[in-house]
């Protein structure tokens, strides 16, 4: 099935995002968005930072840029000058979006701020993703995917019970946030719809990370929980209970708790785990009718803990999962990408797409984040290269690279 | 935003944490009530032909519907897309599963907790030398509704304009793999796998958490991130540039690197006298990036999210009075609204039949009795 244009097909987006905000632009491009990625003229800061492909330092390299980049056409602008800004307001004036990751006040004091594009376009919508929003006692503060989530309750529930709460490697509360304010976008598209006018979608970073704890900061008020760290376990009922079990060749996911619709999983497990003799009298003897996880003794909890984790021990990772894909045993590997490009179900849907880079080769991405008839979400060009940015930036105040391009995906194989 | 669920398979958050004691039964479900305000409940029996039918009105009568059993138990319903365009050409519907509606894991069961070690989440989050965990709260679960509620919006705009509808295939996985493309994109260029590196960050040093005076006998931490060379000159400052913090070495990154321990060490010595709210403040004031770890308890009084209303109040039957979250985005000519709190299991059957599908009371009063109405 070959791409087709995609549900924002003419909305014009011009994203002068840093890294906190590459991932809202990315989603909205892979939705049809024309989006213009705006960089300073010597180029993002994340060109700089590795790792880079093929270990070559190289602004057009940087694997980060690359990865988050892809669907924007590109060009750059040199704000802190007043042709600059100049030619930056001439674009705002024929955009729908601008989407921004600057410290508050920091495009107003350029003179670019929400009242200058609002006076210079009604329609226009600017979307500012920053830390801790817009306005409030800690608008100034600075803020990174670290403080952020230390500052939403999630960073303290997460980790070990006998060391410093833990995050995340790669920065989680970018890509929550970044969703956050594509949607905030669309709202704000659907609104004006009717007003005729553009809004100031104000996103907070560390707000969007509250909601990622699945309502417990909420039920603080109901039940008094803190939170509080138990590594590779979860507290159910009145329990600690295991979630990450080792394996004979790394680690699964797999739980003891989650209701009636967990039980069968669990005599599943009991069934497999009895066909290698590795099921005691005990354990077959469980009346799972009656199993409720919110009323296990932790004496209950550490028994069923020996004997899943001693059969486990026994077993690889790939040999768990397609166990658990042939009979539902709800147990999932703990991968790596080196398991998720083998993936035969990724292979299946064509989920992975070789992208042409001009002038460095083809390179092996995630496609889609969702599958619709006809492709309507896709890479719809790599990432944006600088020298072509520059190029365009020193010709004239519209030129941009073309809208219209060869494409530059093409699936492994056929996507739906 | 209406619900429809089941009273003999009641809804899995209804169900979690239920005991025979639980006050007001699956109505009384805390976590259920903190996820699913602003929406009506209507309870149907679907084993009943009539059940169905009245499910099938209802979507079509719909903006947008959205599901998210295993795939293939909507079709034996008659109630996935295929079925339901024929009588609503332009549907809009999302289906969301953890591996998609297609290949051949597709019937693969599982929860968030799955969904996070497949997509990669696990294998990034802890310290090298331990086994992995799990970000706190399954993550490919508090994801996937922000894509949902992404790719709805984008299909309604796309409507609006075109007057076409499409089904939308949402897996769960492949969306969390998405956001995981830099570690994708390293191990394809580069066959490089990254891995969990506790705080400690690839560009900037020092980056981590460090333990703080304890406050009402609980442990308390502080989050810093010395971005660059620049930034680590403000870190001296602001410690008021004690000897160890002069060492040439440490005007770099990469000689940073190689002090981690060291330097994580002296700036632990710093932190252990202070309290939290202090050293974020202070390091803030030297225009560092350093805040307060909080927990749960903690974010009912951060000023920033009281500035911002994150939290509202809302009024249920059996919990009484409580809070639910808004989203993290603001407008600035709309205000998010929480209108109702959580429904009660078929709270809002009768309202909602009477006033989208003008069922007469007669006839509600007949399902009901036939058991059709749960």
């Amino acid at each position: 099935m070959t791409q087709s244009d995609g549900d924002l097909s003419g909305i014009r987006v011009l994203d002068l995002a840093a890294e906190p905000g590459f991932f809202a632009g990315k989603v909205l491009g892979d939705l049809g968005a024309d989006v213009v990625k705006v960089e300073p003229p010597e180029g993002d800061r994340a060109r700089r930072r590795g790792p880079f492909w093929g270990g070559v330092v190289d602004a057009e390299r940087s694997l980060l840029w690359l990865a988050l980049n892809t669907s924007k056409r590109g060009m750059t602008l040199a704000l802190d000058r007043p042709r600059g800004r100049e030619l930056f307001l001439a674009l705002a004036e024929r955009a729908d979006v601008v989407l921004e990751t600057e410290a508050p006040g920091s495009l107003a004091a350029r003179g670019l701020g929400w009242e200058t594009l609002h006076a210079r376009n009604r329609r226009a919508i600017l979307c500012s993703i920053t830390p801790f929003g817009q306005t409030g006692p800690r608008a100034a503060w600075r803020g990174s995917d670290l403080t952020v989530v230390a500052t939403s309750g999630n960073l303290y529930a997460t980790g070990d019970p006998d060391r410093a709460p833990v995050r995340c490697s790669l920065p989680v509360s970018y890509y929550h946030g970044g969703l956050e304010a594509a949607v905030g976008v669309l709202f704000a598209l659907l609104a004006r719809d009717q007003s005729g006018e553009g809004q100031h979608v104000d996103v907070s970073l560390q707000a969007a990370m509250v909601m990622p704890s699945i309502g417990t900061a909420a039920m603080f008020r109901m039940n008094g929980q803190r939170g509080s760290r138990v590594g590779a376990f979860m507290h159910a009922g009145r329990t600690i209970q295991r979630e990450i079990w080792p394996c004979r060749d790394g680690f699964v996911s797999f739980a003891l708790r989650g209701g009636p619709a967990r039980v069968p999983g669990l005599i599943a497990m009991v069934a497999y785990m009895d066909e290698h003799g590795m099921a005691s009298a005990r354990l077959k003897a469980i009346d799972w009718k009656s199993y409720n996880h919110n009323l296990l003794t932790q004496e209950d909890v550490d028994f069923l803990t020996r004997e899943f984790g001693a059969f486990f021990a026994t077993k690889t990772t790939a040999e768990l999962y397609r166990a658990a894909c042939e009979r539902s045993l709800m147990l999932a590997p703990v991968n790596t990408p080196r398991e998720i490009t083998g993936s035969p179900q990724l292979a299946a849907r064509g989920f992975f797409v070789d992208v042409e880079n001009p002038g460095r080769g083809t390179l092996r991405y995630p496609g889609a984040f969702a599958v619709t008839h006809g492709a309507r979400v896709a890479i719809r060009r790599p990432a944006p290269r600088l020298s072509s940015s520059r190029a365009c930036a020193s010709s004239s105040s519209a030129a941009v690279p073309p809208a219209r391009s060869p494409p530059a995906t093409s699936p492994t194989t056929a996507r739906r | 935003m209406i619900r429809v669920e089941s009273r003999r398979r009641p809804d899995f958050l209804r169900i979690l944490r239920l005991t025979p004691t639980t006050p007001g039964g699956v109505d009384g479900s805390a976590h259920f009530a903190v996820l699913n305000p602003n929406k009506l409940s209507i309870a149907l029996d679907l084993s009943r032909p009539e059940g169905v039918a009245l499910a099938r009105r209802l979507a079509i009568a719909a903006d947008a519907v959205a599901e998210n059993f295993a795939p293939g138990a909507m079709a034996r319903w008659g109630l996935d897309y295929e079925s339901l365009v024929r009588e609503r050409p332009d549907l809009v519907m999302i289906s969301t599963c953890l591996n998609g509606q297609t290949g051949p894991d597709r019937a693969y069961p599982g929860f968030g907790g799955q969904g996070s070690a497949l997509a990669g989440f696990n294998h990034l989050t802890g310290w090298p030398d331990r086994e992995p965990v799990g970000p706190f709260g399954t993550i490919t679960d508090s994801l996937s509704p922000r894509f949902a509620a992404l790719l709805l919006a984008a299909a309604l705009v796309h409507r609006r304009r075109t007057g076409a509808g499409q089904h939308i295939d949402l897996a769960q996985v492949e969306a969390g793999i998405v956001c995981l493309s830099e570690s994708l994109l390293t191990y394809t260029a580069n066959g490089e796998i990254l891995t969990r590196m506790g705080n400690r960050s690839r560009h900037a040093v020092p980056h981590g958490v460090f333990r703080c005076a304890d406050e009402d006998g609980r442990d308390r931490w502080a989050a810093i991130a010395v971005h660059d060379d620049e930034d680590w000159r403000r870190l001296a400052g602001a410690l008021g540039h004690p000897a160890w913090t002069l060492e040439p070495v440490l005007a770099t990154v990469d000689g940073r690197r190689r002090h981690e321990d060291e330097i994580e060490t002296r700036l632990t010595e710093w932190t252990a006298t202070r309290t939290a709210a202090d050293v974020a403040a202070h390091l803030q004031a030297a225009g560092l990036d350093a805040a307060p770890v909080e927990d749960f308890g903690d974010l009912h009084d951060d000023p920033q999210l009281a500035h911002r209303r994150h939290f509202r109040t809302v009024e249920h039957d059996v919990l009484g009075t409580h809070p639910v979250e808004t989203h993290a985005i603001r407008f600035s000519a709309m205000e998010p609204r929480i209108e109702r709190p959580a429904p009660r299991l078929g709270a809002d059957t009768d309202v909602v039949l009477r006033e989208l599908l003008g069922i007469e009371a007669a006839e509600l009063d007949r399902l009901r009795a036939a058991g059709v109405l749960e």
